[in-house]
């Protein structure tokens, strides 16, 4: 639905009227039920629980809808993340001239979304799935005319709608099993039911919420969708997939038993671990942004893995801990991505660059935009004082503390996912430096990179939004703690401890351990301050400095060509993890006519794809296409075929009926 | 690990004796309390040169040892130390490497070729002495100089 540029005065009066008020209402409605959303949710985690039954809306089952902490929470965290995204939206619908239906779409998308955590049946919470995977699906698909979103939306839906039929499976094995469709009546289901239930539900949630090896529609989705999209899905509906992994295998069917616990961690560890390395390798920065989402929706599962096991095991501190690291860091990686792949949109609405081999030099003409992905960089890279610190800090302490002596698993787990999450964390600082240094700072390395412009301010006004959430998250995250004790209550495995201790200071419940963002936020600055007031006193005695050009190494000037590029820097590490990485890296040397040994052109070409998505998935889409071009035998046009087919398949129901 | 330590103590001190203190030919830089850092540049060279003064700041000759060193960058550099005619391909680099040293400094001529264009004085490429294109404050002759000879002209610029 994109308008084209190339017509007639009267369509050009067209596209300016539409760029004056369509782009506004919808990212003022979208922000408008984003607001709508954090009310009731806050109302849900703080109050008493409300349950909503509406009959008439759907036929024969209703709609039922219920609030309590645990689903007012996400409803909470999906509607903040929408307030920004809606004013951000503004001007990037202008900017992109996005057309009439994404941009009617992106409300309903994120009213969708708030409707899964409030659904209280089965059937309503399919319902509002399945609404939210096809809102998503048309958003993705806003600009299908390019070659690459059309196939990158194919992906998406395959995958989204396979991940359906999973959750679909898994939860009629529930309700069946537990005899009931509203999530409170059911009652205790057999162990058989409750392991297929897990499995099932656990690759349908993973797949959604990006975990390995059902990871794949993330870099292929999230790089081609419009920016506020990639924004809302990368930190609002990825969220959903965590949400419905605690909803249902946690809390419904949990506490869990210890192998539940282990397999979480086991994805998780490797999910993140493969999703920090594809992205300290990736050269486009939305495709690097979608990997550290698999990155840290790995941290989350390994911290709901370790609360799991640790709630088997009997260390119920230590659960909780780890259960309140998860929702830290979910909250965190929300408010640090939706300001990731806003800033990256912004790029990308000025440039049309993606590629951070050919950006670069953004902090002289993007300088708003430029602090503001640092922000976001931060965060990701999980340092203080950055948004993703507290959350992977308990991480680390939950697995730390955990007594040994409980079990042999949990002796042989907890050291092995800190070693994952230490390499992780390490791993994703690399990915952010370079995101951060290749693509804004330096030299621009293209023409359209040098003629940046620096975003409006409705896109700034919701940028800046994102980054008053990271940085109180960094600082203070004590503004979660009333909403993170009642959520914690409410999930069985960290139901054991109570977790009163977190506050401005942050005492681990039940275990050694402490630690003050908001002291070490104050001491970092301090402590910038004081080396910056020292080094002007200590230079006060110099001369003036001669202004003189930047040596050149004798020649006359540094060109762009010179500096390191994103595939320089994450030659190393594609080096080190070639195993795993498997680049295709190809030199072609053309020479000279008279003599071979005078080089005219040296081609390097180097393409990273994913081990896995070719391992795994390519069969699987042959063994698919094998068995469609049998079935297409029976398809020869013949209407006498059809018709006995008919009369076939209503003798089978017949029968079977009978 | 006992071999070379046999090794040092059966080889003992291979360094050739410190000598007299040369005269001083140029001032050295003022603020210059430690030792002078020198910048090697190649303006057009046989390589010749190159093998005497890696000579000079080998074991045997030590340049070290009388206060000057080998730097990596003109940025870091007290001294100039040039050999070779100079190119025309090299004439403007040696300029700007002259521009990128950090007044006050010296430069070192190395090289009968560097003083006076040597064997390629009428080579098609060659633009002219060093002295032609920066001024000269410590000339070296020799075809190629000797290490002793190189070493003496460091001295005599940091006077040790």
């Amino acid at each position: 639905m994109t308008l084209t540029t190339d017509a007639t005065p009267e369509a050009e009066q067209v596209i300016a009227r539409h760029n004056g008020v369509g782009p506004a209402v919808a990212g003022l409605t979208t922000s408008a039920v984003g607001v709508a959303g954090v009310w009731i949710g806050l109302a849900g985690v703080l109050g008493a629980p409300r349950a909503v039954q509406i009959d008439w809306l759907v036929p024969l089952i209703g709609v039922a809808l219920q609030l309590d902490p645990l689903g007012g929470f996400f409803i909470a965290l999906t509607g903040a993340v929408a307030v920004p995204v809606g004013v951000y939206a503004i001007g990037y619908a202008r900017r992109e001239h996005l057309g009439v239906v994404p941009l009617s779409v992106l409300p309903l998308f994120v009213a969708a979304m708030l409707l899964v955590p409030a659904a209280a049946s089965v059937s309503t919470f399919l319902l509002a799935w399945e609404l939210m995977a096809a809102a998503s699906l048309i958003l993705v698909a806003a600009q299908h005319t390019r070659p690459a979103v059309g196939s990158a939306a194919v992906f998406y839906a395959v995958m989204t709608q396979l991940g359906f039929v999973a959750i679909l499976l898994g939860l009629m094995v529930l309700s069946a099993a537990g005899g009931a469709d509203r999530f409170a009546d059911l009652s205790a289901v057999t162990p058989g039911a409750r392991t297929a239930v897990f499995v099932l539900t656990l690759a349908g949630f993973g797949s959604k919420a990006g975990l390995l090896p059902l990871h794949a529609w993330l870099p292929r989705a999230h790089p081609e969708a419009p920016s506020p999209v990639s924004a809302l899905m990368s930190a609002a509906m990825v969220n959903l997939g965590i949400y419905g992994i605690i909803r249902i295998d946690l809390q419904l069917l949990g506490p869990g038993p210890r192998w539940w616990g282990v397999t979480l961690l086991a994805i998780g560890a490797v999910s993140a671990v493969y999703g920090v390395l594809q992205a300290s390798v990736a050269t486009d920065l939305k495709r690097l942004l979608a990997y550290s989402t698999v990155e840290n929706m790995g941290l989350i599962a390994v911290a709901l893995g370790a609360a799991t096991l640790l709630a088997a095991s009997g260390a119920a501190s230590a659960a909780t801990v780890a259960m309140a690291a998860a929702l830290l860091h979910l909250t965190g990686h929300a408010a640090f991505k939706c300001l990731g792949f806003l800033a990256a949109g912004s790029v990308l609405a000025t440039t049309g660059l993606r590629d951070l081999d050919r950006l670069g030099g953004l902090a002289r003409r993007m300088p708003a935009t430029t602090i503001l992905f640092g922000v976001a960089a931060l965060g990701a890279s999980g340092l203080p004082p950055g948004a993703g610190f507290v959350g992977e800090w308990l991480l680390v302490q939950s697995l730390i503390h955990a007594t040994p002596h409980h079990t042999t698993a949990l002796a042989l787990a907890t050291p092995l996912a800190v070693g994952a999450v230490a390499l992780t964390t390490g791993l994703g600082v690399a990915a952010m430096v370079k995101a951060f240094g290749i693509g804004f700072l330096a030299r621009p390395r293209s023409d359209a990179a040098a003629e940046a412009r620096e975003a409006p301010t409705s896109m700034l006004t919701g940028m800046a939004a994102a980054a008053t959430a990271c940085v109180v998250l960094a600082v203070a995250p004590i503004v979660l703690a009333t909403p993170l004790r009642r959520v914690l209550a409410v999930v069985p495995a960290s139901a054991g401890a109570d977790p009163s201790g977190l506050g401005t200071v942050l005492h681990l419940p039940g275990l050694a351990g402490s630690m003050a963002p908001g002291l070490l936020a104050v001491f970092l600055v301090v402590a910038v301050l004081a080396a910056v007031v020292a080094s002007r006193w200590g230079s006060r005695r110099r001369p003036t400095p001669a202004m003189l050009p930047l040596w050149a190494c004798g020649a006359d000037d540094l060109t762009a060509r010179m500096q390191y590029t994103a595939t320089s820097f994450g030659e190393p590490l594609q080096r080190v993890f070639d195993d795993v990485l498997r680049p295709e890296t190809d030199v072609e040397v053309t020479a000279f006519e008279e003599s071979q040994y005078l080089v005219a052109k040296v081609a390097y070409r180097a393409r990273i794809s994913d081990v896995l998505q070719d391992l795994l998935y390519t069969p699987v889409v042959q063994a698919v296409t094998f068995c469609a071009n049998g079935i297409r035998r029976a398809h020869t046009g013949s209407v006498h075929l059809y018709l006995t087919y008919g009369a076939l398949g209503v003798l089978i129901v017949l029968l079977v009926a009978r | 690990m006992r071999g070379w330590i046999a090794k040092i103590a059966r080889v003992g001190r291979v360094t050739e004796a410190a000598g007299d203190l040369p005269q001083a030919v140029a001032d050295a830089p003022t603020g210059v309390l430690g030792t002078l850092q020198v910048r090697h540049v190649d303006a057009g060279s046989c390589n010749g040169c190159e093998v005497e003064i890696s000579g000079a700041f080998g074991p045997v000759y030590d340049a070290e040892r009388f206060g000057a060193r080998l730097v990596a960058s003109p940025r870091h550099a007290d001294a100039l130390l040039v050999t070779g005619v100079v190119t025309r391909n090299m004439a403007q680099p040696l300029r700007n490497t002259l521009e990128a040293t950090p007044a006050p400094r010296v430069v070192i001529a190395c090289g009968d070729c560097a003083l006076n264009r040597g064997v390629f004085a009428n080579a098609y490429g060659v633009l002219g002495a060093v002295g032609d294109v920066v001024p000269v404050d410590v000339e070296i002759p020799g075809c190629p100089p000797t290490p002793t000879q190189i070493v003496a002209a460091l001295r005599s610029v940091t006077q040790r």
